[in-house]
């Protein structure tokens, strides 16, 4: 497998969230508007690629019925430090996501890829599928916070389309993030078919 | 037409089909509808008229277009959400809403799951619902009763019933100042109050109900188990309590109780077959409504009880099987 | 390179020097972003405190003090002075009689009590009706000129979305040691949010309790705050 293609495996191939539906909590959860979206898939992003390269890194000093813990003590780190930061640097970003962001250390994807692809292979390629996987997170967040907001509050980007009274509430609730998701995945997967 | 069908005995047709239950059920609607015109007039004929309308085009549509399928639009049941869904809606709600609302009720409810046999949920209750959450401001402005009939969006409004009951409790007031505020049972039972247009008469939809039961379309498993459960419950409340809560007649001849316990609950795709089956799945919605009328934030529950326990139908299904004919019963193994 | 054995002597030692370094890079983080977390929450509160009061020339962050209401909840109280002199109070005060969770707002008063404005800081009310409350309650925009609303009005039929204007909506101005602050539905003087009366009595019942606890501080009067109070019986009627 070339280089590019380890990168754009999860941007559409095995896309964590339309393919694989992983990580489903932060998904269903965050995005009810498209910053909050893109906002989650970016740390996650940095999650993903910090902790591939760690652990790449790091492989063959962990014994293999340990390696589980610490891998999550690795990615739990990298956590913690986007969750500081974030606290620190974007505070209103940091307000709508807040609760979220400690649940990127039990996101599937995180420890999905680390156990399927970090620990098998070198850094560098680990890097990228860990962009790879992220971006292609990101991009799934954003679409989905982007209908949920256009449809629930006439807005894409807190940028005003139409008035918000004319809003379907639903889409900006819970109800709205499954209703939302569902149809998404059928129109990617009637694309893919054809 | 010329394919044998080869199938197991006996071979005595009824004379059932989908569609002859399908139009049971129009006629059982109409003295509803008909109390419904009486109460809320052109608000009533417009609202009505365009949710029949549009659930038909929606189904239409998605069937042609999206299934590739041959239309079956007549087969009654897109008629049947129709109505239900404007007998579940304020009689001043806009047009632009109701045909969200039908479309919801038929791409969502109903085709996205395979259409008519396969849907989970109550199509025009998942209409409903999502109209609710939606537009809550719309969708709880109630247009007063007979003073209305002759116009249509800018009707006057005011609270439902449930609506004052809840409001009043919420804010301290004692039961005799609030019984002073709601209408007489008397009232309740013709149907001369606030709320949606066909949840009103509970004399009209009983009539309804005489009429499935002796056309046999439905059997009284589920509607009595509702009803009887949503009495026993308040009654014990009632007893318990008479200041805070209300007696279990109100609660019986107010909000859509009957309606959803005679129409929407006892739909054959989504109520279980058996009928010790149908007894838990009325129950069930009873215990539910009761739950979120008196204690929940909405003052109003049935049609939540209603798609809640649509959800445990394929669960009750399984573990309440009917027997099969010639069937002994087996001692179930450890 | 040999892959290191499962043994019990290689985990433990693997874990802990797994744990130690995370551990050490974190509290390093920590450091680091401690000085900045802390600014941004001051920063927040100032520029809420900024919001609602008239211009200051103190530190009112410096000057805060920590109250206790009658039923035993804590609230802030910042006071905004200019000159020495005390233009104006900002107290954060909360409900819990919300919808769903607690509301904190940031009311800013002129010292007898007088509302000046308000700032919703945080709440869990739902999208479009509860979280409304964050433009409700203040005065209406005047509005667009007609020719605008004419073209929309088909749209707003359609939907029927009703002018919301008009109606006691705003609390700038009112003095809850004079008005009567609760929804109108209660025999009040402010109008509710549409479809959204259990958030509207929450707010107003933090906006209240705001003005009580500065009130007992300050030795003014409650009389007509008690009065409006008794129909609730007490305090929380949920």
């Amino acid at each position: 497998m070339n280089n590019w293609k380890i990168f754009a495996n999860g941007l559409l191939k095995e896309n964590p969230t339309f393919t694989l539906l992983l990580g489903m909590c932060p998904t269903l959860g965050v995005t009810s508007s498209a910053g909050n979206g893109l906002g989650m898939g970016l740390a996650t992003t940095f999650v993903l690629v910090m902790s591939n390269m760690v652990i790449a890194l790091v492989k063959d000093f962990i014994p293999d019925k340990v390696r589980i813990p610490a891998f999550v003590v690795i990615i739990a780190t990298f956590v913690s430090v986007v969750e500081m930061s974030m606290q620190a640097y974007l505070p209103s970003l940091f307000a709508s996501l807040g609760l979220f962001i400690p649940l990127i250390v039990v996101n599937c994807i995180v420890l999905g890829r680390a156990e399927a692809f970090a620990s098998k292979n070198n850094p560098f390629r680990s890097i990228l599928d860990g962009l790879g996987m992220g971006l292609g997170f990101s991009m799934a967040l954003t679409l989905l916070g982007s209908v949920r907001e256009f449809l629930g509050s006439g807005k894409i980007f807190s940028l005003a389309i139409y008035p918000e009274d004319y809003g379907m509430l639903v889409f900006v609730l819970a109800p709205g993030a499954f209703l939302a998701l569902g149809f998404l995945i059928a129109i990617i997967n009637k694309l893919k078919a054809a | 037409m010329n394919k044998l069908t080869v199938s197991p005995s006996p071979h005595v047709h009824s004379g059932d089909s989908v569609k002859k239950n399908m139009y049971g059920v129009i006629i059982a609607l109409m003295p509803a509808l008909l109390a419904s015109l009486w109460f809320f007039g052109v608000g009533a004929l417009v609202v009505t008229l365009t949710s029949v309308a549009a659930c038909l085009l929606f189904e239409f549509l998605i069937q042609k277009y999206l299934l590739n399928r041959a239309p079956s639009i007549l087969d009654g049941s897109a008629i049947i959400t129709g109505l239900l869904l404007a007998f579940n809606l304020p009689s001043n709600l806009p047009i632009a809403l109701i045909i969200i609302g039908a479309a919801v009720s038929i791409g969502i409810g109903k085709m996205a799951f395979g259409g008519l046999g396969n849907n989970p949920f109550n199509p025009a209750l998942v209409g409903r619902v999502f109209l609710l959450i939606s537009f809550p401001v719309q969708m709880t402005s109630w247009p007063l009763p007979i003073a209305s009939r002759m116009s249509y969006v800018d009707a006057l409004t005011g609270a439902t019933p449930l609506a004052v009951l809840k409001e009043g409790v919420k804010s301290g007031q004692s039961m005799a100042e609030l019984t002073e505020k709601i209408p007489s049972s008397i009232n309740l039972f013709l149907g001369n109050m606030g709320g949606s247009l066909g949840e009103v008469a509970a004399i009209a939809l009983i009539i309804g109900l005489a009429y499935m039961l002796i056309r046999r379309i439905i059997t009284w498993h589920i509607p009595v188990s509702v009803i009887a459960t949503v009495l026993i419950f308040t009654g014990i409340l009632h007893l318990v309590d008479p200041q805070q809560y209300v007696s279990p007649l109100f609660h019986l001849l107010t909000g859509g109780l009957l309606l959803g316990a005679i129409f929407m609950a006892t739909d054959y795709v989504t109520s279980p077959m058996s009928h010790p089956g149908m007894i838990v799945f009325g129950v069930g919605i009873g215990v539910i409504t009761v739950l979120i009328r008196v204690f929940g934030a909405y003052p109003e529950g049935v049609s939540f009880a209603i798609l809640i326990m649509n959800a445990f139908t394929p669960l009750i299904n399984k573990y309440i099987k009917p027997k099969a004919f010639g069937e002994v019963a087996k001692p179930v193994k450890a | 390179m040999a892959k290191t054995e499962s043994t019990l002597v290689n985990m433990l030692l693997t874990l802990l020097v797994i744990a130690v370094i995370s551990g050490a890079s974190l509290g390093y983080v920590y450091k680091l972003t401690k000085a900045p977390i802390e600014q941004a929450k001051a920063a927040k509160q100032q520029a809420a405190i900024k919001d609602v009061v008239p211009e200051f020339d103190n530190d009112p962050l410096a000057e805060a003090k920590t109250l206790q209401s009658e039923d035993g909840l804590e609230l802030k109280m910042f006071p905004a002075k200019k000159a020495g002199e005390l233009v104006g109070v900002a107290v954060e005060t909360l409900t819990n009689n919300g919808f769903s969770g607690e509301i904190r707002i940031m009311v800013g008063m002129q010292p007898d009590g007088t509302i000046i404005n308000y700032r919703v800081l945080d709440h869990k009310e739902t999208p479009g009706l509860g979280s409304k409350m964050e433009e409700w309650f203040r005065p209406q925009a005047p509005k667009a000129d007609a020719t605008a609303d004419q073209e929309t009005s088909f749209a707003k039929w359609l939907y029927g979305i009703k002018a919301s204007g008009g109606g006691n909506r705003s609390i700038v101005g009112m003095n809850p040691g004079k008005n009567k602050m609760i929804v109108s539905k209660d025999g009040g003087e402010v109008d509710a949010i549409t479809a959204a009366t259990i958030s509207s009595r929450a707010f107003l019942d933090a906006v209240v309790r705001a003005y009580k606890t500065y009130a007992k501080e300050a030795n003014l009067s409650t009389d007509a705050v008690s009065g409006a109070t008794t129909k609730e019986g007490g305090k929380n009627y949920e």
